[in-house]
C-alpha cells in the first residue's frame, strides 16, 4: 500500500485567490479538478496516486460567460452544456456552439469543461480548432500576475501547454466578430455521440463590406498534428478575393499539403488527409450557399 | 491514508460519510452506501451505466470523484419509484419489453427522465440524443425509443407532465 507522508487534502475555495494561494504552495504536490472527465479516464487505474485535489467548482466567477465591450468573456469552467445552450454564443460563435453540441454525451456535456478542455490539451480537443479560429486569448492567473496569451502560442504538444504548475486558466477571452463573419464546424468521427475526433474543422470568414469579398479567413483543423492547427497559407489565398470565384478544390488541396496527421487507431495518416480536403471544400460550399440564400 | 468526511442528500436522505481522495462517486454509492442498482460498465464515461442524477444534471458517476459531491443532491435509480409502485417511464420499460440483460437500465431510465423533464415530446431524433450517453448491448435500442414515447405520451395527457398520479 501507499505510505503517505503528509495527509491529503480537498481544497474546494470560492475565491480564485484561495485557489492561487493553494496552487503556489502546493504546485504539483496537488491536482486541479474541474469536470474530471478527462482526468479520471486518465487516472482510471491509477487514482490513489493523487493525494491532494484543488477543486474548481465552488468558485462562481469563473462559470460565466458574458459580454464586455467588444469581446466575449469565458469563464473556464463553463460547460459544454452550458456553451450549446447559450443564446450569445450560438450568435457570435456558432461554430464554438455546435463544437460543444458535438462533445461526449448529455453526461459529459454536463460536466466537462472549456477550461479542462484547454489545458488538457488533446489533439483531438473538440473546442480547440474553434477557439483557435474565433482568434480566442487564454488569461492566466497566478499569485504572482496575469498572462494573456494566445491560443496559438498556448499549446506545445499532446497534452503540453505553457501553462505552469502555479498558474491556474480563469478566462477565455474572445473578440466579438464583425458582422458578416460566417462560419462552419465539421467533426469526422466513427460514430456521432462518444467519439474522439478523427479530424476536426472549423472555417471562419469575414467578409468585407459588400458581403462578398473576403476580408479574413481561418482555417483551423484539430485532429490532425500534435497541436490544433491553422492553415495560415489558406489566408493568403482567400483575403481580397470574391468568395464565389475561389477555386475550392485549389484551397483543399492546400489543406490536404500542409497537415502532417499521424496514422492512429481512428484514422490513418492517408484517410485524414484525404478527408481534410474533402471537408474543407464542404465547408467552402455551405458558406458559399448560406451567402447566396441571403442575397436572394 | 487520509479519510475525508462529506456530506450530501441522496434518494432524499441525508449522509454524512468518511471518504478517500481516490474514492470515485460510484464507489461510493455501491460500496458505501450498498445502491448497486447504479452500474459499473466501463468505467471510463462511455456507457452510460453508472448515470446518476447530480444537482439537477445527468453525470457519469465513474467520472466524478466522491468527494466532489460534498453538498450535492444525487438520485439514483433507487430514488426513482418506491418498493413495488414504479415510476410512469419504468413502467413503458417493462411494458414494451425494453429491458433485457438489464444492466443499462437504470441509466436509461434517469437519461429518459431527464429528458422527458426537460423536454415532454422529444422527437425520436431527441430521445437518440437524450439517450446517447448510454449503451444497451440486448436491444437494439428501438424497444427503449419505444418505452420513452409510450412513458412521454402517458406523462403530457394524464397530468401535464409530471407523472405523480397512477404507475
Amino acid at each position: 500500500m501507499h505510505q503517505r507522508t503528509v495527509p491529503c487534502q480537498y481544497f474546494a475555495p470560492q475565491k480564485i485567490e484561495e485557489a492561487l494561494e493553494i496552487l503556489s504552495q502546493y504546485g504539483k504536490e496537488i491536482k486541479v479538478i474541474a469536470g474530471g472527465t478527462d482526468l479520471l479516464v486518465q487516472y482510471y487505474d491509477r487514482l490513489y496516486e493523487v493525494c491532494s485535489w484543488l477543486d474548481l467548482k465552488n468558485i462562481k466567477e469563473l462559470k460565466d460567460i458574458r459580454i464586455n465591450k467588444n469581446q466575449m468573456e469565458i469563464g473556464a469552467m463553463v460547460t459544454h452544456a452550458q456553451l450549446e445552450k447559450s443564446e450569445d454564443i450560438k450568435k457570435y460563435f456558432p461554430v464554438l456552439s455546435q463544437a460543444a453540441a458535438d462533445i461526449g454525451s448529455p453526461q459529459i456535456r454536463n460536466r466537462g469543461t472549456i477550461g479542462g478542455n484547454i489545458v488538457n490539451a488533446s489533439p483531438a480537443g473538440d473546442l480547440l480548432a474553434p477557439l483557435m479560429a474565433y482568434d480566442a486569448q487564454f488569461r492566466l492567473l497566478s499569485i504572482q500576475g496575469e498572462k494573456i496569451v494566445s491560443a496559438e502560442d498556448f499549446f506545445l504538444g499532446p497534452k503540453k501547454t505553457i501553462l505552469e504548475p502555479a498558474q491556474l486558466l480563469t478566462r477565455i477571452i474572445l473578440p466579438l466578430p464583425s458582422e458578416r463573419t460566417y462560419g462552419c464546424w465539421i467533426k469526422i468521427g466513427k460514430r456521432k455521440a462518444l467519439i474522439i475526433a478523427t479530424i476536426t474543422l472549423a472555417l471562419v470568414v469575414k467578409m468585407a463590406e459588400d458581403n462578398k469579398t473576403v476580408k479574413d479567413i481561418r482555417a483551423c483543423l484539430g485532429s490532425v498534428a500534435p497541436t490544433p492547427i491553422e492553415i495560415k497559407e489558406i489566408r493568403e489565398k482567400m483575403i481580397g478575393k470574391k468568395f464565389n470565384q475561389l477555386d475550392f478544390n485549389q484551397l483543399g488541396q492546400i489543406v490536404e499539403d500542409k497537415i502532417s496527421p499521424i496514422d492512429d487507431i481512428r484514422g490513418t495518416r492517408e484517410y485524414r488527409k484525404d478527408v481534410a480536403k474533402e471537408i474543407m471544400i464542404n465547408a467552402l460550399e455551405e458558406i458559399d450557399s448560406a451567402g447566396r440564400e441571403r442575397d436572394y | 491514508m487520509s479519510k475525508l468526511t462529506i456530506g450530501f442528500i441522496i434518494n432524499g436522505q441525508k449522509k454524512i460519510i468518511e471518504t478517500t481522495p481516490f474514492t470515485r462517486l460510484l464507489d461510493l454509492i455501491r460500496d458505501d452506501l450498498h445502491l448497486t442498482g447504479t452500474k459499473e460498465g466501463c468505467g471510463k464515461g462511455e456507457c452510460g451505466a453508472c448515470t446518476v442524477i447530480m444537482n439537477g444534471e445527468l453525470v457519469a458517476s465513474c467520472l466524478i470523484l466522491a468527494l466532489q459531491a460534498d453538498g450535492a443532491v444525487i438520485t439514483t435509480i433507487e430514488g426513482i419509484g418506491s418498493g413495488g409502485h414504479l415510476d410512469p417511464i419504468q413502467k413503458a420499460f417493462v411494458e414494451t419489453g425494453a429491458v433485457q440483460c438489464g444492466f443499462c437500465t437504470p441509466g436509461m431510465i434517469l437519461a429518459a427522465k431527464k429528458l422527458l423533464e426537460e423536454n415532454p415530446y422529444p422527437t425520436e431524433e431527441e430521445i437518440k440524443r437524450g439517450i446517447s450517453g448510454n449503451l444497451c448491448r440486448c436491444t437494439g435500442y428501438q424497444k427503449i425509443f419505444d418505452a420513452i414515447k409510450l412513458a412521454a405520451n402517458r406523462l403530457s395527457t394524464r397530468d401535464g407532465g409530471r407523472g405523480e398520479k397512477d404507475a
